[in-house]
């Protein structure tokens, strides 16, 4: 039962991190109407930054994380006009030739970081959090307590920032229809290049923490694009509020398929569930997501 | 027996009643206008009786055959055809391949000549291997109407089928119409064009709100108050 | 030069075709072992680049995770000729056939209902488990995989991979181009909701696609287990596989019967020279990257796009062009968004 209750929390504890990544995601779609295959590299790419920042510069990784979130917002911002450009191109079907095209870059990414450092795994190591707390004999190490607060605060944030901002209306009334968007004035390949920027800022800064919880090799780009899929597919696409539920739920299971099954089985499971959740409903546990 | 049969039909969108217990026949053979003004739901009840939306509730029977529920391909081979208010043809195939296309569930054997004819009848014979993209908007028209004549279903559903076509495509649309339906096949036609429902409808169902304010002969209903209103919204005279 | 007569295009047509047979048929008697082997290679990934071609250029239903179907040829031809089992290699690609095409069944059924979108996820993940499980596994050997027999002469798999390249593009091009089939699948592509309006049960024909889209890249996968000898999940699951086969074909040319070809001519030529070169194949999975986005952005409609329409390369074109059509844009139509992916 404490094993349990343990594994638990620390499943909720890391999936705070896949909430952050997520929300982002789910966003992006929203507003791009493009499914990002490279979310997972994004978050490989943040880690990776990471790991320069403390090898060659000798800076806390966690300290780094403004530095972290601004470059990759400029990434973002750079990329997503290229995204939207095919998405507004006379293709056949063009949103899923910039899904390709996210998938282009992926690929990309990912033989790029394997070419310049291999293989082999790396992580990180910050001193400003460390220790563990202990409550009731639950064990939380600090840096995933960081990691969650960390989580908690930026969707909080961006949240907040959908909702209680005037941008944040644009990006919101983009993602609900861009022919209406579009119409009252909003610029929406400004929108989608901000949605995307701030989407990728986010996702590459939870990969800086993933880093420091586990470790990251450049091969794990796929592993939480995965992840990413299945938090919004279980959400619904395109609802966020599920992705709140979905991201932690998807810490738990993995938590627990590591402990009780296997860790060489959590990817299995997680595409089990997921293609569980296609075949019985498509639209998200919850049913919010857009028709299929 | 009755062509097609509406019982107490509903169907709404998020909060939207697009259409509120709606309950209509048409006859064998005749040629039914559906009008109203934008957003009374016209489009919708095509939807409806093709299988594009689920009905919320209600029954639609085809022939006596009750179809509610039907997936649209189902549908379609119990003989019901539709062109749509956006014309959908197959962009990255040639006209031709695109009515034969229509075919290939159905009479295949005939399906060649039967397509030359109708490309013909419809004036398409000089673009019949050109790509359907390259057509123009009045001669998309046309290669929907061509298409779902090559099914030669019993009832055709025609929503706005000459909408921004020049005259003389009208006439060949309209000519072809009255030709079928000398061969017995039942129409419903949606319209803004009220010339056109009065010289070709024989029986015109208004809608309104999701619902049907009159119904009657062209004469009849242009002389309804509520008609008037469902158009111009209260103002009167 | 003017216009050629029918009869005549079809005698040019012919004439191509006969020599194309001839130099192919007899390459492994002119061209050494090393070339033999290059073109084995070509004549595989031909036929690979065509099966993603037939759901994501045909059908419009993109698979990222076409590798699957590679793979469960691959181990079936390898399990089933294990000393224990003992099996005829030429019986066993059916019986990997079969495996793939009941997986294409199995994850085909929910996800080809939905979107595009959703089908692309479902079929990533599906290659990403099995890459996952098929390295977990006792009986596939786990990470260090396992090996098939020695093997005959390099001729033999040449004859074997070009007879199986031949068959696959005349069943694909009969099927896709000269049938009702063809036809139904192109309407699925370019309008589903007008194509059930007449009747074509578009889930069925999806799934159709999907089947032959799965079956040949299993055939080949067996043969390829045989022909290397040894497989492993890197070697026979990697995504780089169905990467690979995506830009094949989207370099060639989407939606037709002859851009697969090209594309992996190209494209395999040019992984041969870069490993030679530079002897990296991380380096090439970043290029295979950057062209597919590349590809994407600026060339729709691939190599074939690429022709420049001068008088004796239109014929080329036209051949190309006639016996295959190509994924045109959309031109002159309000980009509604059509329907959603």
């Amino acid at each position: 039962m404490h094993l349990l209750i343990q594994t638990i929390v620390n499943g909720l504890l890391v999936g705070g991190l896949y909430v952050t990544i997520s929300v982002g995601f789910s966003l992006a779609f929203g507003v791009l109407d493009v499914i990002d295959f490279a979310v997972g590299e994004w978050v490989m790419l943040g880690a990776f930054v990471g790991v320069a920042s403390q090898s060659w510069f000798g800076i806390d990784p966690i300290a780094f994380l403004p530095v972290v979130f601004v470059s990759f917002t400029l990434l973002g911002w750079l990329v997503a006009p290229l995204i939207y450009r095919v998405r507004t191109s006379h293709y056949a079907r063009p949103a899923l030739m910039a899904l390709a095209f996210t998938f282009g870059i992926a690929t990309l990414a990912r033989g790029s970081m394997l070419t310049g450092v291999g293989f082999d795994p790396r992580t990180v190591n910050t001193g400003i959090v460390s220790g563990t707390l202990v409550v009731g004999g639950i064990q939380m190490p600090w840096l995933r307590l960081a990691s969650f607060i960390f989580a908690v605060v930026a969707t909080g944030l961006f949240i907040a920032f959908l909702f209680f901002t005037r941008r944040g209306l644009a990006v919101r009334a983009t993602a609900q229809s861009k022919q209406y968007a579009g119409l009252m004035g909003v610029d929406i390949k400004r929108v989608s290049a901000f949605a995307y920027a701030i989407y990728t800022g986010l996702t590459a800064m939870a990969g800086v923490l993933i880093c420091a919880i586990y470790s990251i090799t450049a091969q794990h780009g796929p592993r939480y694009t995965l992840l990413a899929f299945f938090v919004v597919v279980l959400a619904g696409l395109g609802s966020v509020g599920g992705v709140l539920v979905a991201g932690l739920f998807l810490g738990v299971l993995q938590a627990i398929v590591t402990v009780y099954v296997g860790a060489d089985y959590t990817l299995a499971v997680v595409f089990g569930v997921l293609f569980g959740v296609l075949l019985v409903s498509p639209r998200g546990l919850l049913r919010r997501g857009l028709a299929p | 027996m009755s062509a097609v049969e509406v019982h107490h039909l509903n169907r709404s969108f998020g909060g939207i009643q697009a259409v509120a217990d709606l309950s209509f026949t048409v006859q064998p053979a005749e040629i039914l206008g559906l009008i109203g003004p934008n957003g009374s739901g016209k489009s919708t009840v095509f939807n409806l009786l093709t299988g594009v939306h689920k009905t919320g509730s209600g029954t639609i029977t085809l022939f006596g055959k009750d179809i509610t529920g039907w997936p649209s391909y189902r549908i379609a081979r119990a003989g019901l055809g539709r062109t749509f208010q956006i014309p959908a043809p197959f962009t990255n195939m040639t006209v031709r391949e695109n009515l034969l296309t229509a075919a290939v569930e159905g009479d295949w054997k005939s399906a060649r000549q039967r397509a030359d004819q109708v490309l013909a009848s419809l004036d398409l014979a000089h673009v019949a291997d050109d790509l359907a993209e390259t057509l123009s908007g009045g001669q998309r028209r046309l290669l929907e109407f061509g298409r779902v004549t090559m099914r030669d279903p019993r009832v055709i559903l025609l929503d706005e089928v000459t909408a921004g076509v020049n005259p003389r495509l009208r006439e060949i649309i309209l000519g072809a119409v009255r030709h079928l339906r000398e061969q017995g096949k039942t129409f419903m036609v949606i319209e803004h064009d009220m010339e056109l429902v009065r010289t070709v409808c024989e029986r015109i169902m208004v809608m309104d709100a999701g619902g049907i304010v009159a119904e009657g002969t062209f004469d009849e209903i242009a002389r309804n108050k509520l008609v008037v209103e469902a158009y111009l919204g209260g103002l009167t005279e | 030069m003017k216009a050629l007569s029918s009869r005549q295009k079809l005698i040019v047509r012919a004439a191509i075709l006969l020599a194309l047979a001839l130099l192919l048929g007899t390459l492994p008697l002119w061209a050494g072992d090393y070339w033999t082997r290059i073109w084995t290679g070509v004549a595989m990934w031909t036929g690979l680049a065509l099966s993603w071609n037939i759901i994501g250029g045909y059908a419009g239903y993109i698979s990222f995770g076409q590798v699957a179907f590679f793979g469960v040829g691959a181990y079936t031809t390898a399990l089933l000729m294990q000393p224990s089992h003992h099996w005829n290699f030429f019986l066993t690609l059916p019986v990997g056939a079969a495996a793939a095409g009941l997986l294409a069944l199995i994850v085909g059924w929910p996800s080809l209902r939905l979107r595009g979108a959703y089908f692309a996820i479902a079929t990533w993940a599906l290659a990403e488990a099995l890459a996952q499980l098929a390295g977990v596994f006792g009986f596939t050997g786990g990470s260090f995989g396992i090996s098939t027999p020695a093997n005959p002469s390099t001729s033999f798999f040449y004859y074997i991979m070009l007879i199986a390249a031949a068959i696959t593009y005349a069943v694909a091009w009969g099927l896709l181009e000269r049938s009702r089939f063809g036809l139904e699948v192109k309407a699925v592509r370019d309008h589903q909701t007008a194509a059930q309006s007449l009747g074509i049960n578009t889930t069925l024909v999806k799934q159709q696609a999907l089947l032959l889209s799965a079956v040949i890249p299993a055939v080949f996968g067996g043969i390829d287990a045989y022909w290397i000898t040894f497989i492993n999940p890197q070697s026979v699951l990697a995504g780089d596989i169905t990467d690979q086969m995506v830009v094949m074909a989207l370099v060639g040319g989407l939606g037709t019967i002859w851009g697969p070809a090209l594309g992996a001519i190209a494209l395999y030529l040019v992984n041969t020279w870069f490993n030679a070169t530079f002897g990296s194949t991380t380096g090439y999975i970043a290029m295979v990257g950057g062209l597919v986005a590349i590809v994407v952005l600026f060339l729709p409609d691939g190599i074939i796009g690429l022709l420049p329409q001068t008088r004796r390369l239109r014929l080329v074109r036209q051949l190309l062009y006639r016996s295959g059509r190509s994924l045109r844009p959309e031109r002159g139509t309000p980009q509604t968004g059509g329907e959603r992916p």
